[in-house]
Order: C-alpha cells, then structure tokens, then sequence
C-alpha cells in the first residue's frame, strides 16, 4: 500500500502491464473493425458497381457557382451553360466554321426592307413535360425581355432594337426591327416554356429552382440542384437532334483548382474545365498521365491592356482621372511597344497562348486581322523611349520621366485579384517600363469594376470571350456604349469613342453581307489597333483535360482544335460518348466511403476499449 | 530603508539580497545599476528555460539571415524579367529549392522574404501592444465611467472573430504592406489589454503609489513613474507572443490575396504556389520551404516569450 | 501562453475583478440575467458596427452588379430604391434593425435569395465540419494535457508539449495544403486515400451518404485537431500544475489513494475549470481556422460565403454572416460565464 502513495518508480511495472494489455486490446480491435469493414454487406461498393454498370455519368468540374437557375437573370459561365443544354435557342453555330445552322428555327429570312425577320420553327421540338414547343413560346419569351425589367436583366440587349414580335402561327415567328440587326442569326436567347413561365410574378427574383425536373427542350433536362455543389441533367430521350449517349451529366462546383485536378487523377470527375483554364504546372503534370487527355486548343478569348482615354459621357460631361498623358497616342504605342509579348507567352503563359495580334482571335478566321508590318506595333524599347522622347516626356537626373506637371510619371495599372496572370504580367509591366523612366503602382482588387465605371484608373487588364458573331464585343467600343450621363452606368468596356469607329460599326450592322460584313470588321480592328486604347498582348488557349477511360470521344469546337467547355454550342456534351471501360471511378469513391466508415469505427471502437480496460485495471489494482 | 527609484521590483520576485550600496553617485547611476542587476538576473533565470534557448537562438539566426539578406541575396532576387531560370524547376544543383513561377531562385525568394514578413510581424505586434498597452494603464488607472467604456469596447473586440475583421479592414484598404500591418495590430490589441489593465488594478493596490499620490504625483507620473515599468515585463511576454500570431496573420492575410502582390513575403508564396497549381502538381519544393519557415518563427517566439513569462512569473509559467 | 489565457477567460479568474456572488437562486438568476443583458448589449453593438463597417468597403453595389451592361440612371436609382440604397443612411440603418429583429436579415443582391436561407443552407456543413473537430481537439487536448502534467518534466511531457507547440504554430491552411499533397493526392507510390476537397462526392443515398460525409470530413477536421489541440493541451497541463501543488491533493495522497485516482478525482475536474472556459473562449480563433481550411478544402460552408459575398460587396450577405459570427462567440462567451459559477463553487465567497 505504501509503495502505491510514491507513485512512479515502485508502481512502475505493475503500470506496465495493464499498459500492454491495453494496447494489445486496441491493435486487435483495429484489425478486427478493419477486416469486418471490407467484407460487410453495408459496404456500398457492390452497389456502386452494378449502378454504374449501368450507368455512365459525366462529371465536369467548374470553378463558379451557379448565381441563379433562371435564363433571365444568370451572368455567369457556368449559369449560361447550363442554360445552353436545357433550352434551344432559335439558331445554333456549326461546330467546324461557326456558321448558323438550325436551332430551334429550321430556317429563316429577311424581308427586302431588312426589317423583318421570318423563322419557321420546327415541328418535332417538345418540351420536357409533353408539350409541343412552338413559336408562342419564343414570341412571349422575347416580349417578355421587352417589357419586364427584371426579365431583360441577362439579354436585354438583344432585343433592344425589336419594334414588335408575333407568333402568326405556330410554325412561323415574326420578328420586326426598329433598324437592320446583321446579329439576327446570332440571337443567344434561351427560348422558355410559355406555359411554365407565364406564372411567374416577378421576373426579378424568380429562381428557376423550386421544382424538378425543370422543363425544357434542349438535349438535357435539369434533375436537381444543390447551391455551391452541383447540378444535375439528364439526357433529353426525345431531343430532335438525337438524345446524347451518356446517362448522366453533372456539373461539380470545385472552389479549389487544384482540388478539381486532384480529383480528375483519381476519376473522381471525367472533365476539369480550369478558370479560365488550367495553369501551365498542371497542365504539365497531367500530360503525363495515363489515361488522361490534355486538350491544349486555341481559345477565343483575347487579353488586352486597356488605356484610359479619358472618361466621358454621352451628354459631353468628363469624370474620372485617367493621366493626361496617355491621351497622346504616341505615348499609348510606346507604352505598347515596351511589353514583351513573347516573354509573357514563353513565361506566364508557359507556351499556352499565341501572340495577340488584331482584337478578334485568330480561330475566328472570318473576322481576323493582323497588323501589316509598317502598321505593327513590335516590342522595340528603344524605340520607346524615343516616342516618348519626341512626345515631350525627357528623363529627369535620376532616370524617371516628368510628366507636363514637372512630377514624374506613375500610372495606375488595374489588376483583377483573382486572377494570377494579371499579377504576374503586372510585375513584368512594373520592371519593362521602369526600365523606360515611368513607374507603375499595381491596383489588384478583389473589385474591380468600381475604378473601372468611375474612370479612376490608367490602364488595366481587359478580356473578353469573343463570339462566333463579334458584334458583342464591337460594340463595346462605340459611343453609343458610353454611359448617358456621369451617374449612369454604360455597356461601354473602357470609354473608347472614336467617329470613324463609329461609321464602320453601323455600317457592318446593317451589312447582311457575309463577305462585306467581314471586311468592315477588319477596318474596325485596324482602326482601334491605331488608337492604341485596347492592345492585345496575347490569345491564351484553352487548356482543358479529360479522362479517357470514361469518355471515349468529344466533339471540340471548333471541331479541328478547339475548347469542350464553354462552347457556343451543346456540342461537347452532347456528342459526348462514354468509355466502354468498367467503372473504376466508382469503385474508389466506395472504397474510400469504406475508409471513411473503417477509420471511424476505429477511433470508436479503440476509445471505447481504451476506457474500459483502464476501468478494469483499477478494479484489478483496487486492494 | 526606502529608495526614490524609478523602477520598482514586483515584489513577489526573490531578489538577490538588499538594497545596493551607497557608493556616492546620483541616482541616476543606481537606477541604472539596479537596472544592470535586474537584467543579470533575468538572464541567468532565463538561461535555465532550455527551450527559450533554443527560440531565441533560432530567432537570432533568423533575424541575421533577414538583416544581412541585401548582402547575401540582393533585391536582384525578387526580379521577374531577369529570372535565371525556367518556371517550376524543381530542385537541383543550381537551385537548391528549385524556382517558382517566374523562373527566381525559390531559396534566395525565401531568405529575401524574411525580410517582410519579420518586419510585418514585428510592427503589427508593436502596434498591436502599444494600443493595448495604452487602452490597459489608462482603464486600470482612470476607473470610472471612461474605464467602463474602454472595457466595453475591449470585450466587443475580444469577441470579434480576429481573421474576419482583419479581412473586412484588409478589403477596405488598398494592398499594401501597410494595411496588413494595421488590419492585424489594430484587431488584436484586446488580450494584451485586458491582461495590461488587470496588472495596472494590482499595481495600483500596492501602498507606495498612495505614497506617490500623497506625495503630489500626478496622473501622468503615476502611470508613467510607476505603473508602466511595473507593466514592462508582462507587456514584454505578451508582445513576444504577439509577434508569432502576427507573423501568423501576415502569412494568412497574403495566401487569401489581401497582401502586396509585388512583395515578397512567405504568405505570398504560398499563395503563388497554390494559383501556380503546385499542389496538384505535387511541386512540394514551392509550398514547403515557406511554411516551415513560417512555422520555425512563430515557434520560436512562442518559446522566447513562454520563457519570458516563466521567467517574470514563476507561478504562471511552469515548466522549464 | 498561459497567463494569456487565464486572463482572457471571464473576469471572474482575474483576482481584481472577482466580485462577491452568493449560489443561492436569486443571486444567480441575478448574474446571468446581467450576463445575458450584457451579450444583447454586445450583440447590437456588432450589429451597429457590422453595419456601418462594411458601407466602408469600396464598390457600389448596384454598379458592381450591372456594370458592363447600358442601365440608364432610373435603371440603376430603380435598383438602388429596390436595395433600400437610396435612403438616407440612418433610415437605411433603422430599417435594417427593424427586420433584423424579426429575423429578416435582408436578400442577397447576387444570389437574390434571403439571407436567412443562404445561411441556412451553409451552417449545417460548418457546423458538421466544427463540431467534429472541436469535440476531438478537446478530448485530445484535455487528455493529453493532463497525461503531460503528470509525467511533468520528463520525456514524454516535452514531446508532447513541444509536439503541441510546433504544430499550433503551423499556418492552418498550409498544413491543409500538405495534407492534400500527401492524403489526397499522394506522393510516390502511395495513392491518395482521400478526396480532394467539397463534401460529398455526389449520388449517395442513406448510409452510403453518411459514409462519403465522413470519408470527406476526414482531412479537414484533421487539419483543425492538429492545429487547435496544442493550446488545450497546454491550458490543461498548466492548470494542472498549479493544482498538483494544492495541499489537498497531498491529503489525499497521504490518505494512500493511489495516485490514478488522485489525478482522476481530484485534481483534474478543479483543473478543468479553466480550460472549460477557454475552450468557450476561443471560439474567435477557431472561426478563423474554419474560414482558412473551408477554402483549402473547398467546404460548402459559411466561409466560402463569406469570401463570395465580400468581393461584390454583397452588403446584406456580408452583414448576417458577420453578425452571425460574432454571435456565435458572444454566445459561446456568455454559456461560459454563466456556467462557471456552477462549476466552480470556490466562486462567490
């Protein structure tokens, strides 16, 4: 007894054994958990696996989070693609040479006035829940975006210059412009149920995501819908097209890049898309993989550096505080020619992207334009320093240029936070034209588009995703774009106006020409490659990869090399066909629910044994 | 026998026997003798806390390697358009811990990036524990409806979850080292208050400030004269705790995007790392270095100020 | 480390502000009622605060939300009057309160949904994901704390407690990070055992849905535990210390109880006390950690709607999630005050 009251030395082995047994008892309970886990009857994977057989799903990875179910408010990507699977629109885009081809119009026709438009809708288009889908149902989804505020939220910009839309039968929808539109066979408005949507009170607040299956036409139908997790479709069995051949199609919300390539290499997804596109490390690694494609294409979106040209609006009022200085276009093109576009190919970009030459990347060829060589803009920093020399900017003792104020130059440059390129052609931009006397100060924001409509920057990292029918992204350019008054806001992208922009911009929207049209575009891009407001220092591929094992073929668009996700089409998933491969990918997201299970049990099981033997060896010890 | 000196000895803490012998010079030179004295005695208690050894050695090598960083690495290092390699090289002869995303030398970038995230660290703690300091001896001393007020606003930040309000300030403010440096000390001040304010309440109690007072001390001189070198010590431990959440901070404020992005800063690289997709590509070169970098600093102040609060307080700190 | 917490538990620990109160009914009705009218006082002031705070954050909503689209300025005014944004602030502020109290904390301008229900479809997940994790951290904490104390001074306790203090000074979402690279990812021949990040895989039913939770939960909640439980642990341990040298306990081991029971029914439930109260208390530290690991791990959580809503600003969103944070630790603080008193009967003597 009285060895026990000094504790440790003399009690020591007598502790020792109840020690032993303790852990002999936690190892057996362990491994007796862990054997009894793998061969339970609860174990899901037998089940999994007979599901899958007979079940092919394609899961796609994607980097935003649905904002809203509802083709009538939803902005994002990810939103407007899935809006594409479930609803037609009225034309589609030919996945080889981006030329309109039959939507939900069969065909279509201008009157010699070019102020009418007739589209016969096809006969065999049916929505989800039975019923016939017809012109009405276009009709009142475009007079609804006509008169409801809340409905033209998204595309109110199509339908801006219609005068009046009529369904005079249930084939034929009538469309009658204010002015000639040459976009009428580029109209990306998803066409609604009438029936379905006529209940809806407000527009504005209507989500889309009460019940399911959401009715729709398009070749998939929307099943369910969980926020920030996922969405689920399936195929559309009586789509007029042909029903697409996988059973199952889900969308993944991934917050983490790296956690959606993670789980493409151990098949937990078939697709990871990347925001906008994988960074060139992952792109390395998984070309290494087995049955792992890397889809490295030509993409369509450009990045530019946007100059400030001073802000303005309609009515003539100036606001914002861009540097008088870039107002010199000598001073733009210097500025322009000082950025190494080749090093921010070979090193931010890795490889993944292709010089930026005119405003409309090159797998648009229709469109696309090149600087001839007087015309070019190359990188030549001597020659900078020259313009900037000639335009009255002279280095001053310590090598920094003095702007007309006597004060040396720095020039805020907006950078959006989120994304890694513009920070690191930033610091690029801070060193290139540092070297040529002017200092920049770096703006990354979480939030960039208050600077941005305020006018209170100098220039900034601009992008767009171009369109089959450019118009878009011409028009952001024009006067007309520009805000009405210093407190409105405008569709313009950087306060660009500039008349004989302006004539060529009206000029090629009334040109119903193909030929003609294209022509007129390509003076628009020479004229805004001059102005020196919107240079565009690179065209970044797409960078996308996908697991050959459960998808065997995709259709990429454009169809010789070009991106799956993102597409102006249903292509991609559409004529997506899975892998006649066995469902590896199930099996290890049901063994890893076994690994869940069995490491719980453990650490039950092992705690519960731990305390009930220190329980006992008390008792034992108790005299 | 009674000695007008500034300083005071707590006088729980055993001292090394009485008072000092009159040797004939002023005042000034005892305090300063007795300062010496004091100062001896802590280190020699100190010396006995293995673990605060090992901080403040590991504090010291690090401090140098940030101090003499112009020398060694230069600010050639953090430069993107001359960057001597190719991106995401892992490691090798020529790079001992291969290069990031730009091509740089990832070693040199972690040696030149102690540089901020010390300084950081360092003057968010200092900012931090001035402010708490302040706020601590003013409600310890003052009492009444302006000491009330103070602790109300003490407890409303203490509950303040830190990482939020840092963040929300952080977004308000532009990207600089600057905002970081305020986001982290001005939501963090609150423990140090309320422990400074506790101290000031003790000191207080103890009868040679009524003496003080009777004797004309003015509010300025009473805080000042007395309760502030009383305070020192305790304001010494928490500050040396301070520093290894801020460096914490500094470190999360940079990886979620809220630091200068032209800065070199080990928060910052992990946050190049992650964008660069180095997890996925398994670059563990990129996100390691920087995080046990990280982790060795805050630790080692963690251990630095343990020791200092053993030291001070035998009955709070226990261990050796 | 210790003094820090000690001091930042309620003010009944520190010996200036120990204020006499009896156990008898009334006296303690008395106190928590004081106790919960001082968590109100500080919930509306978080509320005014939260409020007026964020207005500061640059980004008009309105334009942030339609810009790159032509709005005329009755457009955006028809907007701003929708959002309540175009009276004047104080009216603005007073309405705000008003729907506050009746649980209507306002519609979120990007998801167009009350806040209330966007809350409430992310706090399920956090809380599965805390909760998990807090029960973990402080049974480890508090066991390995005491099994440290009383092994004091020899191996076993350093390694522990510098085991402890390494990996509380670990930056969380970089442990995250490398748990990834090595669980998820897997390094060399070993093969990820463990998913990537979000909380389900998708398609499970029942227990099978149950069984891919928990298979998710796994490397999330390990990254917190191993973060947390240094600083429960080393509040426990200290605790601990103090009372081993209490006379009591040498009555008791005079007594010849053996020394198990000395440490099991004497000194750790006196110790205990404040850990109890700080494991309320640093709820504040614990938000942090859930915000940081929720984004490695990409949780469907309250903090990756937090990161959403602060880049628009999504004003009425950012609000409610900060008043639900800080209320959270305002009530985490008042069941600790008001639950001290019933543990500790040494307090109110």
């Amino acid at each position: 007894m009285s060895t026990q009251v000094h504790g440790r030395g003399l009690s020591g082995p007598r502790r020792s054994r109840p020690r032993v047994a303790r852990l002999v008892a936690v190892v057996g309970a362990a491994t007796l958990t862990l054997s009894a886990g793998l061969a339970t009857p609860l174990d899901p994977a037998p089940q999994q696996a007979s599901a899958a057989e007979s079940k092919s799903v394609l899961t796609v990875a994607v980097a935003q989070s649905v904002d809203s179910l509802s083709p009538f408010l939803a902005q994002r990507l990810v939103s407007t693609s899935i809006h594409r699977l479930m609803y037609e629109y009225l034309t589609n885009y030919d996945p080889k040479d981006n030329h309109a081809v039959p939507g939900l119009a069969t065909k279509w026709e201008s009157s010699a006035d070019k102020l009418t438009w007739t589209y016969t809708i096809r006969p065999d288009s049916t929505w989800s829940d039975g019923q016939q889908a017809t012109a009405e149902d276009a009709a009142w989804t475009f007079n609804t975006m006509m008169t409801d505020e809340g409905a033209a939220t998204t595309n109110g910009s199509f339908v801006s210059n219609f005068r009046k839309v009529t369904a005079p039968s249930p084939t034929q929808l009538v469309i009658e412009l204010k002015k000639p539109q040459a976009t009428m066979t580029a109209l990306d408005v998803p066409i609604v149920p009438k029936h379905v949507w006529e209940k809806v009170d407000d527009f504005s607040k209507f989500n889309n995501d009460k019940s399911f299956p959401v009715v729709g036409n398009g070749p998939f139908v929307l099943t369910d819908y969980k926020p920030d997790s996922y969405v689920r479709l399936k195929p559309n069995k009586s789509f007029w097209r042909g029903a697409p051949k996988f059973d199952e199609l889900v969308f993944r919300y991934y917050k983490d890049q790296d956690a959606a390539v993670a789980a493409l290499r151990k098949g937990e997804v078939s697709f990871v898309a990347g925001s906008p596109s994988l960074t060139p490390a992952q792109a390395a690694s998984l070309k290494n993989e087995k049955n792992i494609r890397v889809n490295d294409a030509p993409g369509r979106r450009f990045y530019a550096l946007a100059t400030n040209p001073g802000a303005k609006a309609k009515n003539g009022r100036k606001f914002g505080d861009g540097d008088p200085s870039l107002l010199d276009e000598r001073v733009r093109h210097a500025l322009f020619m000082a950025v190494d576009r080749q090093a921010i190919i070979d090193k931010v970009f890795q490889g993944h992207a292709v010089e930026g030459e005119g405003y409309i990347p090159p797998r648009f060829s229709q469109y696309f334009w090149k600087p001839s060589a007087s015309q070019e803009l190359a990188y030549d920093p001597a020659r900078a320093a020259q313009l900037l020399d000639q335009a009255g900017y002279k280095k001053n003792s310590s090598g920094k240029r003095l702007g007309k104020d006597g004060k040396p130059i720095t020039y805020r440059v907006l950078c959006h936070a989120t994304d890694p390129n513009d920070k690191a052609v930033g610091q690029y931009l801070e060193e290139w034209w540092g070297k040529l006397g002017i200092g920049v100060t770096l703006d990354c924001l979480d939030n960039v588009t208050d600077p941005w409509l305020a006018g209170t920057y100098d220039l900034a990292f601009d992008g767009w995703s171009v369109n089959p029918d450019p118009d878009f992204v011409l028009s952001i350019h024009t006067c007309a774009a520009l805000p009405a008054t210093p407190k409105d806001t405008g569709a313009t992208d950087n306060f660009v106006c500039d008349k004989r922009y302006d004539d060529l911009y009206a000029r090629q929207l009334a040109e119903y020409d193909p030929a003609k049209r294209a022509t007129l575009v390509q003076q628009m891009e020479s004229r805004l490659y001059d102005l020196g407001y919107m240079n565009v220092m690179a065209y970044p591929n797409a960078v996308e990869a996908y697991r050959t094992d459960q998808i065997k073929s995709i259709r990429t668009m454009p169809s010789a090399a070009g991106n799956i996700y993102g597409q102006d089409g249903y292509w991609s998933w559409w004529s997506a066909v899975p892998a006649a491969s066995d469902s590896s990918s199930d099996g290890s997201g049901s063994t890893g629910a076994v690994i869940g299970g069995v490491v719980a049990a453990v650490v039950l099981v092992g705690a519960g044994v731990f305390f009930v033997l220190r329980r006992r060896s008390t008792a034992d010890d108790r005299e | 026998m009674t000695t007008d000196t500034p300083t005071d000895v707590p006088a729980d803490s055993p001292t090394d026997g009485g008072p000092a012998p009159v040797t004939g010079a002023g005042p000034g030179r005892l305090a300063w003798q007795r300062r010496r004295r004091s100062l001896v005695r802590f280190w020699t208690r100190y010396r006995t806390h293995r673990a605060g050894v090992v901080g403040l050695v590991a504090l010291a090598v690090f401090a140098l390697a940030a101090l003499t960083a112009p020398l060694t690495v230069g600010s050639d290092v953090a430069g993107v358009t001359d960057a001597p390699g190719r991106p995401m090289e892992s490691p090798s002869g020529e790079f001992p811990l291969g290069t990031d995303r730009f091509g740089r030398d990832l070693l040199g970038l972690l040696v030149w990036g102690s540089r901020v995230s010390l300084l950081v660290g360092l003057l968010a703690a200092v900012l931090s524990v001035a402010i708490g300091t302040l706020v601590g001896v003013t409600a310890g001393h003052f009492k009444g409806g302006y000491a009330t007020v103070l602790m109300r606003v003490t407890d409303w930040f203490l509950v303040m979850p830190t990482l939020v309000l840092a963040i929300a300030l952080a977004t308000v403010m532009s990207r600089s080292l600057g905002t970081v440096v305020l986001a982290i000390g001005v939501t963090s001040w609150p423990t140090t208050a309320r422990l400074v304010r506790a101290q000031t309440l003790a000191v207080e109690s103890r009868p040679y400030i009524e003496r003080a007072k009777a004797l004309g001390g003015g509010h300025w001189h009473v805080m000042s004269r007395h309760v502030l070198p009383n305070v020192m010590p305790l304001v010494l431990a928490q500050a040396t705790l301070m520093v290894s959440a801020a460096i914490l901070a500094e470190a999360t404020l940079a990886f979620l995007g809220l630091g200068d992005p032209t800065v070199v800063s080990w928060g910052g690289l992990l946050q190049e790392a992650r964008e660069a997709g180095a997890v996925s590509s398994g670059d563990w070169w990129y996100l390691v270095p920087p995080g046990i970098a990280i982790a060795a600093v805050a630790l080692s102040f963690t251990l630095c100020g343990r020791a200092v609060e053993s030291v001070l307080n035998p009955r709070l700190g226990v261990d050796r | 480390m210790s003094s820090v917490q000690k001091a930042a538990a309620p003010a009944l620990a520190g010996p200036a502000a120990r204020t006499p109160r009896a156990r008898t009914g009334t006296a303690y009705v008395r106190y928590g009622a004081g106790k919960v009218g001082g968590a109100a006082v500080s919930l509306l002031a978080v509320l005014v605060t939260g409020f007026f705070l964020f207005r500061l954050i640059p980004g008009d909503p309105v334009k942030t939300m339609t810009g790159g689209r032509p709005v005329s300025a009755a457009q955006l005014d028809a907007y701003r009057r929708e959002f309540g944004l175009d009276l004047p602030l104080w009216q603005q502020f007073t309405d705000y309160c008003g729907k506050a109290l009746t649980g209507d904390l306002g519609t979120s301008y990007q998801f167009r949904a009350p806040v209330v229900d966007k809350i409430g479809e992310a706090l399920p997940n956090t809380l599965l994901l805390t909760g998990t994790a807090f029960v973990l951290y402080t049974a480890l904490g508090i066991v390995l704390g005491t099994r440290a104390a009383w092994r004091h001074g020899r191996l076993g306790d350093r390694l522990n407690t510098g085991l402890a203090l390494t990996l509380y000074s670990v930056p969380s979402f970089w442990l995250g990070l490398l748990l990834i690279i090595v669980f998820s990812v897997g390094i060399g021949p070993i093969p990820g055992l463990f998913p990537t990040g979000g909380m389900e895989s998708g398609g499970e039913e029942g227990l099978g849905y149950v069984l891919d939770v928990a298979h998710h939960l796994v490397l999330p909640v390990l990254t917190l535990v191993a973060v947390e439980y240094g600083q429960t642990l080393l509040v426990t341990r200290s605790a601990l210390l103090d009372e081993m040298g209490s006379d009591y306990l040498t009555t008791a081991r005079a007594k010849g109880l053996r020394d198990d029971l000395v440490r099991r029914r004497h000194a750790v439930p006196n110790a205990l006390l404040p850990t109890v109260t700080l494991v309320f208390v640093n709820l504040g530290r614990t938000v942090a950690g859930v915000i940081l690991v929720e984004t490695v791990f990409s949780w469907p959580g309250l903090g990756g709607l937090f990161y959403q809503a602060l880049s628009v600003p999504d004003l009425p969103l950012v609000q409610g999630l900060f008043l639900f944070f800080a209320a959270a630790v305002i009530i985490m603080n008042t069941l600790a005050d008001l639950l001290y008193p019933l543990l500790d009967p040494r307090v109110g003597r």
